[in-house]
């Protein structure tokens, strides 16, 4: 496949917007001001764009929500919080491309008539977010970004935003909450952000990614955008591979790839010639798929039907070699760290399941730990405030599911199956 | 109280955000990078006192998010190694065990220098280069107990 | 309207409505922690998640509305399951020492684990612990958080309702706490609904701490004693001791908040200075006698005094029926018609401010002028003197968008609510009130340059009235323009009106200047007494006989009544609960009038100054002890109940007042044998309280309607006229002296009987000196620096405490404290006095 989102990326100054214009940048938005907001949002919807930060919900709808009332004020915030485990595709437009997000962004703000936007970046990356901050100083300076854009009458503030460490202003409303400089917890929808988001006024949040692929759309047309990869799930994906692999990195792929080419042939097999026991196909949420499964193609619906989830597509492939409860409790462990502390199942019951995993892990399984863990997730599943603590009961029934046997071993013995 | 620098970081972030609450987060990484590293309690209310907020509103804030110092000063270099799942497949512990041995010092300490200090994090969004560790704003990608070594002595 | 089912039983509710709300009202019971219908909904217990059909999830059903067609289940296993799974997450962390908890028997952890289980533990790991020991974060509230169970309503009430922001989440997760900045020792409030609103032992009062369990107490439901707000609170007592004072959620117009002094306050009842018998002077010494002998020379001595020459002053905490006997006796049976409630102002000035806020037609509720477009409040320092109807007006701008405005010179803390605040120089509401009128009758605010037209007329003059008010034309002028185009206004017009009573016509001015213009206006009086509104519909007043009926005589104030005795044209007194040497603008004045008289007789639950000179004193009983009924200042006519006997022989004021009478008169209230009689005569004889309801139950009210409508009073028929303009104004600039000195209540006192509070005087040692945050900065003063304050008549020195956004050159001391006599700093019939500063 023709590289749509990395084709910039690892030439030298990519960053620059001299070298991004050179490459045909900024003509999505230059078509877009031409444009009536609704028929930018219409080709959005007949591009097929599908969410990239995890939910895969449709990109032209999303801004379709926000109310047309010009004399509202609203907003654009772009999530770059990247957090999820395993995910690393969006630091890589950001660090190399950041005039790709940023054109992004203006046809977005644009098109729902946003005169500001926020870049909601996670704090570790400050190269990133110096990086973007240069990337928006050149535009501005360029008559790109600030009062009448392009000659147009519409105007543009982007203003980067630094998070502090907190896994849960990924979650959109705890991004909203942390951007009004609150404690990042979850907001009760309805109101959804698209009526009352920041600061109360409707606002539309998009994953660096989805915001990446809208400068395509403007520039060669909804059809040739639609026609990439699998109906349902059209266009270019970042697949960031981690784990046992030989070739690890972000592979930009349509989503009719397979799981087994995009780690045998694209990642080039498994490292240290061992054999493949596990994937996560979408970050540390998405429940582990067994061998049996690697003929599953990487769309949102097809990963689904396996019980798991695209997610943020970051694969983390394990070979022979890994202790599954290990991997349980690594993932419980992060989980529970990053529990926002709102409501009672995650916040209680995530370090609960912590405190046994590790237990077990240690060689001090107790008899019956198994079916009190099964029984904590029946617990916290479906009862929580926000995704993240059933993403911590769906991680840990993916291991229990198939591989059950692996934590009864390590109860009864006391120790590995796997490592000794 | 909060250094000319840090408040002039302050006031540069004032016309990005319609409500100075939204200043907290700008706020704390000024002073926390343009003071001594460590946010004190009077550097929290200095920070209320400017947005017009409670200390206790910045305190929350802060204390939600852990690369805010609040009391704990950490050395002049921050060594943050990732150990979630993807560099803990490629052994992360590894790499934690390397740097404790090179400092001789323990996961949340500081060597008695105040050069450094050691903790293990979440996922830092470089799990490609696994495994891997960030030292101040740093990433140092792709492991190797050598290369820890090579990395720490490089450090002034 | 949608319709729709819970557990089988179809229900139409009003869109909006809250599966929760209409569950409960359905009679269904969903356990929760931290839903509170007053507080924003966050859902983030778990504990109230109920079944949808179709749904694949539990739904949490304290913040889901209802929608067409729903089919709820409230008792499904799966919602039986989810509720003892939270509890067993929240019993995970938690401290499990009930034993030793004072919360013990009332928590509703302890309650809901019964109820819902899990009624074994299974959780084995290391418990997380917050903290070892429990720490103080105020001199009356003590933490402990290894019992939180995480539901936010410290925080929330502290924020949304209190409007303070003391509070908050520290940390993240599992082992975030809600505490206080560095857990530091707070200067908030101190009201402790915090505590209130804690479902377990997590915030607790130090004062009862480990004095017992909840079911050994013996509780009253009654009204707080210390302000015109009408706060409902349940009082109790162990072995006698009045030891706790709480409100209760869904419970009076108040519901769950009270402030400090409403819950920290009731230890007065056991003062070391209660007055425990009956005592007459002699030999210049008051010796204890008995009631008999008491009332004997009673009997005697006001015999000899003409009618005329008798006066009777009794105070706006008393109840009712004792106020209304309290005038019968003297108006009827002693026939005299000197009666008056206060000490502290015109009776001229009340009966204008009776007129301007229009209380002859009836009460107003709260709830109703909070559903305004614009709600003015003015006159009053509404967060200090009225904390609860300040936290009623926060939560209800927020609820129903009100706009809300304040003129005052002092800011205060219901300017964060405000959308606009105007800051006057004191004694200056007459200047704002007649700008805005002209402003509200112009159609803008700025004069016009066109010299004809009635919009330039209507406005002339308004430069001149901002400056004389030292008002900002910018903020006056973006009131003025919301006000022009609100359709309904209220107005809460505080007791300034009565110490500058020129206010109360301007007042009256602009509410007649807004229905002119087409507007709905409602005003709400804010009073600092709780039952002064009560007083002066009972009569107690020298022109107004109950139901505001013009006396035909008028008969002398209590001003006046000292002229008259200084002069020797008054022989006896009758006090009852005032305090005239410390209340008097001048106490020297006062002591050498009472001093005069043939016969001072005071009734008092303490051992006051004015007590210790009368000839004879009869000892009354405290809040705690009584029966009978307050009107709050919105009219709102509430019972209380009685909890104790009152201490040593004393007796209840009503049955003195019934006693004293008969002595005169065997047939005196020959109907009346208990509260209860009172009032059923002040229904046949006040007729704006014959239809009023006491009904109500102080129960939980699950519907959560605590606008109790049916206790308002109803209209008089009687038009109060307003009078000429009163006497007081304020003194005109002087440069030597360039600060204006004011005094009024102070957040934990208001009046003297709140300093008998041992706890709440713990709460504040002395009086303070307030100033502008920007006078401080000029004078290089900050809080907690001493400061001497000299005027022409008198000095003091205070410790500064600095207010930003007050109005500068102003001085403001709290009027109620015993070690400064803050009265003496003006001349008689004033309420203000220039003076100077210097920092010590
Ligand atoms: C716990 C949690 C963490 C999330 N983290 C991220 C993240 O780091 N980056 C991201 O883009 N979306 C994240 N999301 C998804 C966002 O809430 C949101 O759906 C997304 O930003 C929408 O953008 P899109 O429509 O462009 O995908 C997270 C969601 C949850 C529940
Ligand atoms: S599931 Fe609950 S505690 Fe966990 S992150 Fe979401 S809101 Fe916070
Ligand atoms: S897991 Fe270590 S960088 Fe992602």
């Amino acid at each position: 496949m023709e590289p749509i989102l990395l084709k910039n990326v690892g030439r030298p100054d990519s960053h620059r917007l001299e070298h991004y214009v050179q490459s045909g940048g900024y003509r999505g938005i230059q078509n877009a001001l031409k444009l009536k907001r609704d028929t930018i949002i219409q080709m959005m919807k007949d591009s097929g764009l599908r969410g990239r930060g995890g939910a895969g919900f449709s990109t032209g709808l999303k801004w379709s929500f926000i109310p047309k009332d010009p004399n509202l004020d609203k907003y654009l915030a772009c999530n770059a919080d990247e957090s999820e485990p395993g995910t690393f595709k969006d630091r890589v437009i950001i660090e190399h491309d950041p005039h790709l997000l940023i054109e992004g962004i203006m046809i977005a703000s644009y098109a729902i008539g946003a005169a500001t936007a926020y870049i909601y970046i996670r704090g570790e990356y400050e190269f990133g977010a110096r990086r973007l901050e240069q990337a928006i100083e050149e535009a501005c300076a360029n008559g790109y970004l600030g009062r009448r854009i392009f000659g147009s009458d519409h105007n543009l503030d982007v203003i980067v935003h630094r998070g502090a460490g907190a896994y849960i202003c990924g979650e959109e409303t705890a991004l909203l909450e942390s951007l009004e400089g609150l404690r990042a917890q979850p907001r009760f929808r309805p109101p959804f952000p698209a009526l009352a988001g920041l600061y109360g006024k409707p606002t539309v949040i998009n994953n660096v990614e989805t915001l990446a692929c809208v400068p395509s759309i403007l520039d060669r047309g909804p059809e040739w955008f639609a026609a990439i990869g699998p109906q349902k799930s059209p266009g270019p994906k970042l697949f960031g591979v981690s784990g046992h692999v030989k070739k690890p990195g972000v592979y930009e792929l349509s989503m009719d790839v397979t799981l087994r080419e995009l780690i045998f042939d694209h990642c080039g097999g498994m490292r240290d010639h061992r054999a493949f026991k596990a994937v996560i196909p979408g970050g540390a949420s998405a429940p582990m798929m067994p061998a049996a499964d690697l003929d599953t193609p990487l769309d949102f619906e097809s990963i689904a039907a396996k019980g798991s989830m695209l997610g943020s597509a970051g694969v983390i492939v394990m070979d022979e070699s890994t202790c599954m409860v290990k991997t349980a409790f690594v993932i419980n462990r992060f989980f529970s760290h990053e529990s926002c502390g709102k409501c009672t199942p995650c916040r209680d019951g995530t370090p609960w399941i912590s405190q046994i995993l590790k237990r077990i892990e240690n060689g001090q399984g107790r008899e019956g730990d198994v079916e009190l863990l099964e029984s904590l997730c029946t617990g916290i599943f479906g009862r929580c405030f926000c995704a993240l603590g059933d993403a911590a009961v769906m991680a840990l029934r993916g291991a229990l599911t198939h591989f059950g046997e692996e934590f009864a071993y390590h109860i009864a013995h006391k120790k590995c199956a796997v490592t000794n | 109280m909060l250094n000319e620098k840090t408040l002039k970081a302050i006031r540069n972030l004032e016309k990005d955000y319609p409500d100075k609450r939204s200043l907290v987060m700008g706020a704390l990484w000024a002073a926390q990078r343009c003071g001594s590293g460590v946010l004190t309690k009077e550097d929290l209310e200095s920070i209320a006192e400017r947005l017009d907020i409670s200390p206790v509103e910045v305190q929350a804030a802060a204390t939600f998010y852990t690369m805010y110092n609040v009391l704990e000063p950490v050395g002049r270099y921050h060594i943050q190694v990732c150990h979630n799942i993807p560099c803990n497949l490629l052994d992360a512990e590894q790499i934690v065990a390397q740097v404790e041995k090179s400092l001789g010092i323990k996961n949340g300490e500081t060597t008695a220098d105040g050069k450094f200090s050691l903790t293990t994090v979440e996922c830092l969004g470089s799990c490609g280069t696994a495994p891997m560790m960030q030292i101040n704003d740093e990433y140092y990608e792709n492991l190797t107990a050598d290369k820890v070594d090579q990395i720490l002595e490089s450090l002034e | 309207m949608p319709k729709f089912t819970i557990n089988g039983m179809d229900l139409t509710v009003p869109e909006g409505t809250l599966i929760l709300d209409a569950a409960r009202k359905a009679g269904f019971t969903i356990p929760t922690f931290c839903y509170q219908a007053d507080l924003i909904g966050i859902g983030s217990c778990r504990m109230c998640l109920v079944q949808v059909e179709g749904q694949k999830k539990l739904i949490a059903s304290c913040v889901t509305p209802v929608m067409e067609g729903m089919n709820v289940l409230t008792e499904s296993e799966s919602v039986k399951n989810a509720r003892a799974d939270m509890l067993e997450f929240l019993l995970a962390n938690h401290g499990l020492d009930c034993p030793v908890c004072d919360k013990g028997g009332e928590c509703e952890l302890q309650d809901m684990v019964y109820t819902y289980g899990p009624h074994k533990g299974r959780y084995a790991e290391q418990k997380y612990r917050w903290h070892e020991k429990d720490y103080i974060i105020s001199p009356v509230i003590i933490k402990n958080s290894n019992r939180c169970v995480q539901c936010m309503k410290c925080v929330r009430v502290c924020k949304e309702v209190v409007g303070q922001d003391v509070l908050d989440g520290i940390g993240r997760g599992e082992i975030q706490e809600e505490t206080t900045f560095f857990r530091g020792i707070l200067d908030c409030d101190q009201d402790g609904n915090c505590i209130e609103v804690c479902p377990v032992g997590c915030f607790m009062r130090v004062p009862f701490r480990y004095k017992t369990r909840p079911w050994d107490l013996k509780k009253a439901d009654t009204i707080c004693p210390y302000c015109g707000t009408g706060c409902r609170m349940v009082i109790e007592e162990r072995d006698g001791l009045v030891i706790r004072s709480r409100a209760q959620l869904g419970v009076g117009i108040n519901s769950e908040t009270l402030c400090a002094r409403g819950r920290f306050g009731y230890d007065i009842v056991h003062h070391p200075e209660r007055i425990k018998e009956p005592l007459i002077k002699r030999n210049g010494t008051l010796e204890p006698v008995s009631w008999e002998e008491a009332f004997t020379e009673i009997e005697t001595r006001l015999q000899v005094a003409e009618p005329g020459q008798i006066g009777g002053i009794a105070s706006a905490r008393l109840a009712n029926e004792e106020l209304y006997l309290f005038q019968k006796l003297l108006r009827g049976m002693l026939g005299s018609p000197n009666v008056d409630s206060s000490t502290r102002w015109d009776p001229r000035a009340v009966s204008g401010y009776v007129a301007a806020t229009e209380m002859a037609s009836g009460g107003v509720s709260l709830f109703d002028a909070m559903r305004s477009d614009c709600v003015l409040v003015i006159g009053t320092y509404l967060s200090d003197e009225n904390p609860v109807t300040d936290y009623m007006v926060r939560r209800m701008a927020r609820e129903n968008g009100t706009a809300v405005f304040i003129a005052s010179p002092r800011a205060m803390k219901l300017d964060s609510t405000a959308r606009l605040s105007a800051r006057h120089l004191p004694g200056r509401e007459k200047e704002f009130l007649e700008a805005a009128t002209r402003a509200v009758a112009g159609t803008t605010p700025k004069p016009s340059a066109d010299p004809v037209g009635p919009a330039a007329l209507s406005i002339e003059g308004l430069d001149d009235l901002l400056g004389d008010a030292g008002l900002d034309a910018e903020i006056f002028g973006q009131m003025a323009g919301q006000l022009q185009t609100a359709k309904t206004v209220a107005i809460l017009a505080g007791t300034e009106f009565l110490r500058f009573p020129q206010g109360s016509g301007a007042l009256a001015a602009l509410r007649d200047g807004l229905r002119s213009a087409g507007k709905e206006v409602l005003i709400v009086p804010i009073l600092d007494r709780p039952n002064q509104r009560g007083a002066w519909e009972m009569g107690v007043h020298p022109g107004l006989e109950p139901g505001y009926r013009q006396a035909e005589t008028a008969g002398l104030g209590s001003a006046a009544m000292l002229d008259a005795a200084a002069e020797g044209d008054l022989r006896a007194l009758y006090i009852v609960g005032e305090d005239p040497l410390t209340s008097c603008p001048d106490p020297d004045v006062a002591r050498e009038a009472l001093a005069k008289l043939d016969f001072l007789l005071v009734q008092d639950a303490f051992l006051t100054e004015t007590v210790q000179m009368a000839d004879c004193v009869l000892p009354g009983a405290c809040f705690s002890e009584k029966e009978g009924t307050f009107t709050n200042q919105e009219g709102r006519v509430q019972r209380l109940e009685r909890l104790m006997r009152p201490v040593g022989r004393s007796k209840r004021d009503l049955r003195i007042l019934l006693s004293v009478g008969r002595r005169f008169d065997p047939a005196f209230g020959a109907d009346i044998d208990s509260a209860q009689d009172g009032f059923s005569e002040i229904r046949k004889s006040v007729g704006m309280y014959a239809n009023v309801s006491l009904d109500f139950v102080n129960q939980r009210n699950t519907a959560n309607e605590l606008d109790n409508r049916p206790a308002l009073v109803g209209s008089s028929g009687e038009t109060v006229p307003l009078p000429e303009a009163g006497p007081a104004s304020p003194p005109v600039a002087d440069d030597r002296r360039p600060y204006t000195l004011m005094t009024g209540n102070h957040l934990f006192h208001s009046g003297r009987i709140t300093g008998k509070s041992a706890i709440l005087s713990g709460l504040l040692k002395g009086p303070v000196a307030e100033i502008s945050e920007k006078d401080a900065a000029d004078l290089a003063v900050s809080s907690g620096d001493r400061i001497r304050i000299s005027g022409d008549r008198h000095e003091a020195v205070l410790t500064a405490r600095t207010r930003r956004g007050s109005k500068r050159g102003v001085v403001f001391i709290d009027e109620n404290f015993d070690t400064i006599s803050v009265n003496r700093f003006f001349e008689k019939g004033c309420y203000l006095a220039r003076v100077d500063i210097t920092k010590i």
